[in-house]
């Protein structure tokens, strides 16, 4: 009888418990009246008048607060309106005219507080748990990316594996476009981001890792640089180079290729015109894999890096007609003059970001986990590595191989 | 053993006495008097107006009178008239010569004349009367203080078919009837042992139901016997009608949703349970035998799994499984993501649901606790249905009715896929009982994922655990063979392991003799 | 002791992998990375072994009074009321522990999931599930923490395992990065990390096979030791120490970097706070437990049930007195240092004094005869 007296009243503290917890489902928040933010765009603007007053009372008085320093920045948001993209396919012509995303443009001067700005706007709460992507015009990413780390690294929502970009445009413009190929413009250029590494045009890179390699003494951090093409296509058109947080100098599209060789990244995905000796005509040869090897050293105190590369190529196209691909020999050939001009291009992309000081390589990394009285002695910072980083000698190794020819026999 | 010492009280009284007659009948003399006459007026006194209550005279050997007192509905009047009245008429052959007295009387009946199989005498009348009830003859003879009472029973039973709520595709299709007997026999034949044990009880003021306790000596925990026994025959009850009632009086903890006995209206089912060392308990009227003591993991189990081969029992089973999951947590991981997470789902994904939700005036837990709800009440209705029109009304129409409600704005078309495959899922629990309990955590924990999100479901799911952990039937802890580990049982949690590969019982009943076979004779 | 001798060697083993296994899971390797930069692993390993020999002096101290937990030994060991004293505050530091875990719980489901919730309800409807569950006995006990330990060793491994991909072994060089100070002091705070083993004083008297339990007590360290281990070098792998210093709890960080193959499931941590709050759980519950026990062994009573409800308010005042994230780790790491001596030092001088007594007594003994 005790027993079950005990139960009951077990059970009723706990309902009685019950309606306190009931008083505010505070997290609940429908998903229908969250405003997604698929992705930021960031670009920077004069802190004149207009802006200031825009800005309104918002997160600060105007003049009357210390403002930081920098200039102001724009931040284009792209969210999704919920109720106009319908799950499963899309209906057909007599679809829908609206625009399912909805494109705000704010200004701030810091990104916190452009949001909160932002947030001024809407009715319901921005959600940046969904964002993809975040756009950085290039002037913006000149001046230095740390200004936004602060932000997007203290909010829980944002994902580590969201994007992150420089543009030659506007970052604005990049949020207005419609591609013809998806329903969310933003998913587009967050799709095409994310496949940029898995295509083998670019090592993997999303925000997280971006962090990372900016907090690494020895290495400094790079991104996509996307410019647009015809109105409605983005194109990468190259890698963004940072000295630090602040962006560099930028590289051809084809050098990407050779950085990724550098790092040894193993998904190959691009074709170099390599001259056949002897003849004047060219064939096409794509990387299909890529080993590397560094082996770093000290020649006189001073750093000294080893750089070995081993390509893995198909022959894809020949230039004309009066190649003929049918002997190992010529194949032989083309190998030794592709490891040729492989080794040249990779040099003048080492100079060329040692000139900007800035080690993509992660050189420094090698030197410090190898080294360690060496660089804890000499060098110990992320500047001093920067500056040694410019007189640095190298040595490059490049074997080519090709295995492979495609379908045809000569 | 010490595997009852935490046993929890339950209402049941601590009295063990048997059961006796009701005060009502009991005779202050239980002695039947000499004269017939006088007896007859006893009994008809104590029965008060039967118009089926028959008593026909006659006389034994052309001599003695008696009297021969039956209940018309209950008896099988063939035997009546052919093996009782008639032998007892008629002078058979080699008594002819004899001396017949009172005194020998009895004996001649007994031993030479009586052609049936089943008879007794008995000198108290509270026993007489029982088994009249009951539908046994009774024959009272003028001058003797005894009885003689024949077992003449035949009562209207269904035939033995598939059962109802157990349908399986290979495996046996006879299923118990309400008939006890019939239930024992089909027992029986599938365990022509001289171990198996049947022991009786009878249960009940008012019904007397006979109860059958039945297990294999020699793997059975004896514990366990005793430990059904007594709590057997603590219960007081004036009418058990089915064996539901007796499992809700000897189960351990009642305030739990979860059941501790196992019921089955399978016989082939029993007898695997039996052989596992479990006990078995039936009751006249009832066509369920209940199986103690039980694990959780019993509850997803089927025969067929044992039928069949054991890839396609292993697959069925882990489908059952996923769909035992998918029926207690599928609509609060529904609202958890959508309410709270969002960011878990991808992208497009996400923000299509958004689209389908944006015409439904309430929130996520509103809306599936409502369809929820309606659910349960739609289930209770097909139950009640006609066979013909309750097929039509099952899930198709559940599902038409959905799809009315998501053009109406009443519910998003995710919500109704959600909810759809959750009824599903606890639909495929094989275990109605404990299908039952799973569809009743549902709400507790959907109203959690309400408040809290995903850590919401998450305290209800240790909240539940925790409570399964600490449960027990008959001193076996319910999650056996998972919790307190066993690597023989194991075999038959998660998959089902090949029946060679199983030679031991599990560990958790405490068996007399561990060993199912002998592994090296699987050749033979 | 009431209750049968019932929990296996097995149970054993999980009950203390599942205790060590807790909310320290997250920032362990923020301490480790503090105390030794790319040392973090070496860091790492040394708490491991410190921890390892303390819980070994309990289990032998265990084995040698097989039928009493601690609080009873100690007061056969150093007397009715130093003993008493010293349990005193042993209780007193499990009950700030249990404490401390529920405001870590609280916070970190705060600042990462649950943003709007506010604290004071994640931290009581953890401590009101630590209640409700201490009310089992011992054997429930023991199948709670069997049960739940491959729910929270798993998501562990399988994380590890997905984040490989993005790992950089050049962070993990070079091997000793920092001076002996800090690696001492890093290794001290992670070896506090596995101050829940001190719950093996308690199970001992109830395991079939006392003796057993050396077998138990290494296994779970080799397991939560690795567990541990390969959590810090996946972290330092692929974050590198530098930014590991500026994340609180990089665990965590690690479950969102990584990916299920073919985008299925984005950010994964979310699904791994859900399978933490298990381990969270089992800590609690322990510690709790221990609490509760203990008490009733202290002041005699005769049933802990009671106790229960009793002590939560105490248990969320402790839980409360941080005013903000920082102070909290704070507290955190000096309570965990002065647990150290709780844990190891006093045990360890029990142990020595149990030793000399008993071999005095065996010197009288074969004096006299």
């Amino acid at each position: 009888m005790l027993h079950n007296n005990r139960n009951i009243r077990l059970l009723m503290s706990i309902f009685l418990l019950c309606p306190l917890l009931l008083s505010g489902c505070w997290d609940a928040q429908e998903i229908e009246q969250r405003a997604t933010v698929l992705a930021i765009g960031i670009d920077e603007v004069n802190m004149d008048e207009d802006n200031q007053k825009s800005e309104g009372n918002i997160a600060h008085s105007v003049n009357k607060f210390p403002i930081p320093e920098k200039d102001m920045i724009r931040v284009t948001a792209q969210i999704a309106v919920p109720g106009r993209i319908p799950l499963g396919p899309a209906q057909g012509s007599g679809g829908d005219t609206t625009k399912p995303v909805l494109i705000v443009k704010v200004v701030g001067h810091t990104l916190q507080d452009a949001l909160v700005n932002l947030q001024q706007q809407i009715a319901f709460e921005v959600f940046l748990g969904q964002l993809r992507i975040i756009v950085l015009n290039e002037k913006v990413a000149k001046k230095g990316t740390q200004r936004f780390n602060d932000f997007l690294r203290r909010n829980p929502e944002i994902r580590r594996t969201a994007s992150l970009v420089v543009s030659k445009e506007s970052a604005s413009s990049y949020m207005k476009l419609i591609p013809e190929l998806q329903r969310i413009p933003a998913l587009y250029l967050a799709d095409m981001v994310d496949n940029l590494s898995a295509l083998g045009r670019f090592p993997p890179s999303f925000i997280g890792l971006y962090w990372t390699i900016l907090s690494s003494k020895g290495q400094d951090p790079y991104l996509p640089y996307l410019t647009i093409k015809d109105k409605s296509s983005i194109q990468l058109s190259g890698l963004a180079y940072f000295n630090e947080d602040k962006m560099a100098g930028k590289t051809t599209p084809l050098e990407i290729g050779y950085f990724m060789a550098i790092k040894g990244i193993a998904q190959g995905g691009y074709s170099v015109f390599i001259k056949v000796p002897d003849q004047d005509e060219e064939v096409l040869v794509r990387a299909i894999s890529r080993k590397s090897k560094i082996k770093v050293s000290l020649k006189d105190g001073k750093p000294h890096v080893d750089i070995k590369i081993r390509y893995e190529s198909e022959i894809e196209e020949k230039g004309s007609q009066n190649i003929l691909i049918n002997d190992s020999k010529i194949v032989r050939k083309i190998e030794k003059e592709a490891s040729k001009d492989v080794s040249k291009s990779l040099k003048k992309l080492i100079v060329k970001t040692q000139k900007a000081e800035s080690d993509i390589f992660g050189f420094g990394e090698h030197f410090r986990a190898k080294f360690p009285k060496y660089w804890n002695k000499q060098i110990e910072t992320k500047e001093k590595w920067n500056k040694v980083y410019k007189d640095l000698t190298y040595d490059i190794h490049v074997e080519s191989r090709i295995h492979r020819v495609g379908m045809k026999a000569k | 053993m010490s595997l009852f010492r935490k046993m929890k009280r339950t209402k049941i009284s601590d009295k063990t006495k048997p059961m006796t007659i009701p005060s009502k009948v009991v005779m202050d003399q239980n002695k039947i008097p000499d004269s017939l006459a006088e007896t007859e007026e006893k009994i008809r006194g104590i029965l008060g107006k039967n118009d089926d209550f028959l008593v026909k005279r006659f006389k034994i050997f052309g001599q003695f009178s008696a009297a021969i007192f039956y209940f018309s509905n209950l008896v099988n009047q063939d035997i009546i008239n052919k093996d009782i009245i008639r032998p007892l008429m008629y002078v058979p052959e080699h008594l002819a010569n004899r001396e017949k007295t009172l005194k020998n009387l009895i004996e001649i009946i007994m031993e030479e004349t009586l052609y049936h199989g089943q008879s007794k005498v008995e000198e108290r009348l509270d026993e007489l009367l029982t088994v009249l009830l009951r539908g046994e003859t009774v024959i009272f003879i003028d001058g003797i203080k005894e009885g003689i009472n024949i077992s003449t029973r035949e009562v209207e039973h269904r035939s033995v078919s598939q059962p109802e709520t157990e349908q399986v595709i290979l495996g046996p299709r006879e299923g118990f009837i309400e008939n006890i007997d019939s239930n024992i026999a089909m027992l029986r034949y599938r365990l022509p042992t001289a171990d198996f044990q049947v022991r009786s009880m009878k249960i009940g003021r008012l019904t007397k139901s006979t109860v059958y306790y039945c297990y294999i000596k020699g793997i059975a925990n004896e514990t366990v016997v005793h430990e059904v026994e007594k709590r057997l025959s603590a219960i007081e009850i004036d009418a058990i009608m089915d064996a539901g009632y007796l499992e809700q009086f000897i189960e351990d903890n009642h305030f739990t949703p979860f059941p501790q006995i196992q019921s089955t209206e399978r016989p082939d089912k029993t007898v695997a349970n039996l052989a596992e060392g479990r006990v078995a308990i039936l009751v006249d009227g009832s066509p369920f035998a209940l199986l103690v003591p039980v694990v959780f993991n019993q509850f997803y189990q089927t025969t067929e799994d044992y039928s069949s081969r054991f890839l396609m029992g292993t697959f069925a089973r882990f489908a059952r499984m996923l769909a035992l999951v998918f029926s207690l947590i599928f609509p609060s991981l529904y609202v958890s993501l959508i309410a709270f997470n969002p960011e878990l789902l991808p992208t497009e994904f996400a923000v299509a649901v958004a689209g389908g939700r944006a015409g439904v005036p309430y929130p996520a837990v509103v809306e599936v606790l409502i369809i929820e709800i309606s659910m349960e009440i739609l289930r209770e209705a097909t139950v009640r249905l006609p066979r013909q029109v309750g097929g039509a009304l099952s899930i198709v129409g559940v599902l038409v009715v959905g799809q009315a409600a998501v053009e109406a704005g009443l519910a998003s078309p995710i919500t109704v896929v959600v909810i759809a495959l959750t009824t599903i899922g606890s639909f495929a629990t094989p275990a109605y009982t404990a299908a039952f309990a799973l569809r009743m955590l549902r709400f507790p924990i959907m109203i959690l994922a309400g408040i809290f999100g995903l850590y919401g479901v998450m305290v209800g799911i240790i909240l539940t655990f925790n409570h399964l952990l600490s449960l027990k039937s008959f001193g076996v802890p319910y999650m056996a063979p998972v919790s307190p580990e066993d690597k023989q049982g194991m075999k038959d949690v998660v998959t089902r392991s090949p029946l060679w590969w199983m030679s031991k019982r599990p560990d958790f009943l405490q068996t007399v003799n561990r060993t199912r076979h002998d592994q090296d004779d699987q050749n033979q | 002791m009431e209750y049968p001798r019932n929990i296996t060697t097995v149970q054993a083993t999980t009950i203390l992998i599942s205790t060590i296994i807790g909310v320290g899971v997250l920032p362990l390797p923020l301490f480790a990375v503090q105390g030794g930069g790319t040392g973090a692993p070496l860091v790492t390993f040394a708490g491991i072994v410190l921890a390892a020999s303390g819980l070994f002096i309990l289990t032998i101290l265990g084995i040698r009074h097989p039928q009493k937990t601690l609080i009873s030994y100690s007061e056969d060991i150093v007397g009715k009321w130093i003993g008493r004293f010293f349990s005193i505050i042993v209780i007193s530091f499990f009950l700030f522990l249990s404490g401390l875990a529920a405001r870590e719980f609280g916070e970190v489901v705060v600042s990462a999931v649950l943003r709007e919730t506010p604290l004071e309800i994640t931290v009581i409807v953890m401590l009101l599930i630590a209640c409700i569950s201490v009310r089992y006995n011992i054997n429930t006990f023991a199948y709670i923490h069997n049960f739940y330990v491959p729910a929270i060793l798993a998501p562990g491994l399988i994380i590890v395992a997905l984040s490989l991909k993005n790992a950089n072994p050049l962070y993990l060089r070079p091997i000793m990065e920092s001076n002996l100070t800090s690696m001492l002091k890093g290794m001290l705070t992670i070896s506090a990390l596995f101050q829940g083993s001190f719950i093996v004083t308690m199970i001992i008297p109830f395991m079939k096979n006392p003796r057993k339990a050396k077998k138990a007590s290494f296994w779970s360290i080799f397991i939560t030791g690795s567990f541990y281990l390969l959590i810090v070098i996946a972290t330092v792998a692929v974050f590198g120490p530098e930014e590991i210093k500026q994340i609180f709890w990089p665990t965590l960080e690690l479950a969102r970097t990584t990916a299920v193959p073919g985008n299925i499931l984005q950010r994964l941590d979310v699904i791994f706070l859900a399978v933490w709050v298990t381990a969270v759980f089992t800590t609690l519950f322990s510690s709790y437990y221990f609490t509760i026990f203990s008490i009733k062994q202290l002041c005699k009573l005769k049933d802990h049930r009671l106790l229960s409800f009793f002590i939560m308010p105490f248990v969320f005042f402790l839980a409360m007195m941080p005013q903000n994230i920082l102070q909290l780790y704070g507290v955190i790491k000096l309570v965990g240092k002065a647990g150290l001596l709780i844990t190891i030092l006093y045990p360890g001088l029990l142990l020595m004094i149990d030793i000399f007594k008993s071999w005095r007594k065996k010197k009288r003994a074969a004096q006299q005869s």
